[in-house]
């Protein structure tokens, strides 16, 4: 436990300073969650004529500034970062460390979210103070559930992100696969509208992937949508996809490296 | 002019050539070209599954206005964003020198010599878009609406070119120009609606501020015939605008360009 507490030390605080080289970069990155904003503003001007399947301007706004956080908070890149690796044969190197390289990038993206969060969540809690009626369930044991179910949701990405990385291992083109799961989490996790305002099939079907897990979710729990047994019961199956997810990785892992062969010297 | 238009052609041959070289490249980004489509059609569609009409356009006009969004980013990726890309490359790498002891115009060079064909696929898919919102208008478009059409959506391409020239002579003393094209790219998003569909702020800042109003909202309602003259004039004048600008930052840029290193 100590040596994990000083090896995440360790790792965390080479990401911060790494983070803090390309702060810049970084907040151009978040622009593009403003594809969020866009959403919900055209959501406002129909439900300025009343609510849409249950939902009124306050709920659009509520849901989408939470969503914003959650999609903030849940960003991933780490198939990039194995892509360029690959290709690039800067890989070995981080193989010989005593530590499975995940680690590192694990590290890295929370270290993201450190500076993601400065910037994120001042301007969500000020625009959710400014909205009259703003529908939010703040009592602790939801803070709770949203915090788990949003660290749960972030695990489900990577885990996926990471798992379509390692195809680079194998694939000149893997940049393909990591750009449709982009795309995919845009449109069905309920990011560029929230899944009831989907037809009912289309929900029912969606229930079953892992996609509403990775932001849907927790925004619901957040608004108190979510509540009871319907809140536990979606943390089990949200935990069983981030158990499956991590599991593929590691399958996943385990396969490239018996067949890798480094690139270069 | 026909210099110049005969240049391009070659240059056109040149990327075509190079880019048949990497044909798994060009599949996958053909590929990528029809889902990012259909992502943004499914983007628009969910909205009227919900309602008739959004900021006063029904579905079938707002396709027009999503079909023109597909194209405009299929020419950003088929030609701005290659040389865009290049001319920061070059300025950060001291290449730009080779371009301008060229014996043509250097914004010219700089900023038309690349393209990338896969991109091609986003233009046949907005264009689809397009005459498939029109047939389910059952529509068509009177010679003075196609002609608008034509007029407005040419001065929005101009429009768009000057923009993309500007930032790209902006590197020239900012070098990290990729970040305000990511910028544009981020904004450039809301031009999937038509700009009715924002509210008073939103739609000012982006018909005046930034005019991402006039490369799809203003050619769709030409095509509709639903454009009054002040707007087309506007267009054009915006156009020139642009235009204006790239080239007198050019001309500043390269004033001072003292080149990389040595």
């Amino acid at each position: 436990m100590r040596h994990w507490l000083r090896m995440y030390g360790a790792l965390l605080r080479m990401g911060w300073s790494t983070v803090m080289e390309y702060r810049a970069q970084i907040v151009i990155w978040m622009t593009n969650s403003l594809l969020m904003v866009t959403m919900m503003l055209v959501w406002l001007g129909i439900s300025s004529a009343g609510p849409v399947n249950g939902y009124t301007s306050a709920d659009f706004v509520a849901y989408f500034m939470i969503g914003w956080v959650v999609r903030n908070l849940t960003a991933v890149w780490v198939s990039w970062e194995l892509d360029y690796r690959i290709r690039e044969g800067k890989l070995s190197p981080m193989l010989l460390r005593p530590m499975h390289p995940i680690h590192h990038d694990i590290a890295f993206h929370w270290a993201e979210k450190g500076l993601r969060s400065v910037i994120v969540l001042p301007i969500a809690a000020l625009v959710l103070l400014l909205t009259p009626n703003a529908p939010l369930k703040l009592d602790v044991p939801t803070l709770l559930a949203f915090t788990v179910s949003l660290f749960m949701a972030w695990a489900i990405k990577f885990m996926i992100d990471f798992s379509l990385g390692v195809l680079a291992f194998w694939l000149s083109q893997a940049s393909a696969f990591f750009e449709v799961f982009y795309g995919l989490t845009l449109v069905l996790t309920g990011a560029i509208a929230p899944l009831a305002m989907f037809p009912e099939a289309i929900q029912q079907a969606l229930w079953w992937s892992p996609f509403p897990y990775m932001l849907s979710f927790p925004v619901e729990i957040a608004l108190g949508r979510i509540t009871g047994e319907a809140l536990t019961l979606g943390l089990g199956v949200q935990a069983a996809w981030a158990l499956l997810c991590t599991a593929v990785a590691a399958l996943m892992w385990r396969l490239a490296l018996r067949s890798y062969t480094a690139v270069g010297a | 002019m026909r210099r110049y238009l005969r240049l391009w052609l070659t240059f056109l041959k040149a990327n075509l050539l190079l880019e048949l070289e990497y044909r798994a490249n060009m599949i996958a980004g053909a590929a990528l070209g029809v889902f990012w489509a259909g992502v943004s059609f499914v983007s628009v569609a969910v909205f009227y599954t919900q309602t008739e009409t959004i900021g006063g356009w029904n579905y079938a006009q707002a396709l027009v206005v999503l079909g023109l969004f597909v194209i405009t980013q299929g020419v950003i990726s088929a030609l701005l964003y290659p040389n865009l890309q290049r001319v920061v490359e070059m300025v950060r790498e001291g290449t730009m020198d080779f371009v301008l002891i060229k014996p043509a115009d250097a914004q010219f060079l700089a900023t038309l010599r690349f393209a990338r064909y896969s991109s091609l696929v986003d233009l046949t898919a907005g264009a689809l878009v397009i005459l498939f919102a029109l047939q389910q208008m059952r529509y068509s478009p009177s010679w003075s609406a196609l002609l608008t059409f034509v007029a407005t959506a040419l001065a929005g391409l101009l429009t768009l070119y000057g923009i993309w020239a500007s930032m790209a002579a902006l590197a020239f003393w900012f070098v990290k120009i990729e970040n305000l094209s990511e910028l544009f790219q981020s904004l450039f998003e809301t031009a999937r609606f038509p700009v009715s569909a924002y509210s008073g702020v939103v739609r000012f800042v982006l018909t005046f501020v930034l005019p991402i109003a006039f490369l799809t909202t203003v050619p769709a309602q030409a095509i509709i015939g639903a454009l009054d003259t002040p707007l087309l004039v506007a267009a054009v004048g915006i156009a020139a605008l642009a235009l204006a600008v790239s080239r007198w930052l050019w001309r500043r840029a390269l004033r001072n360009y003292t080149s990389a290193s040595s």
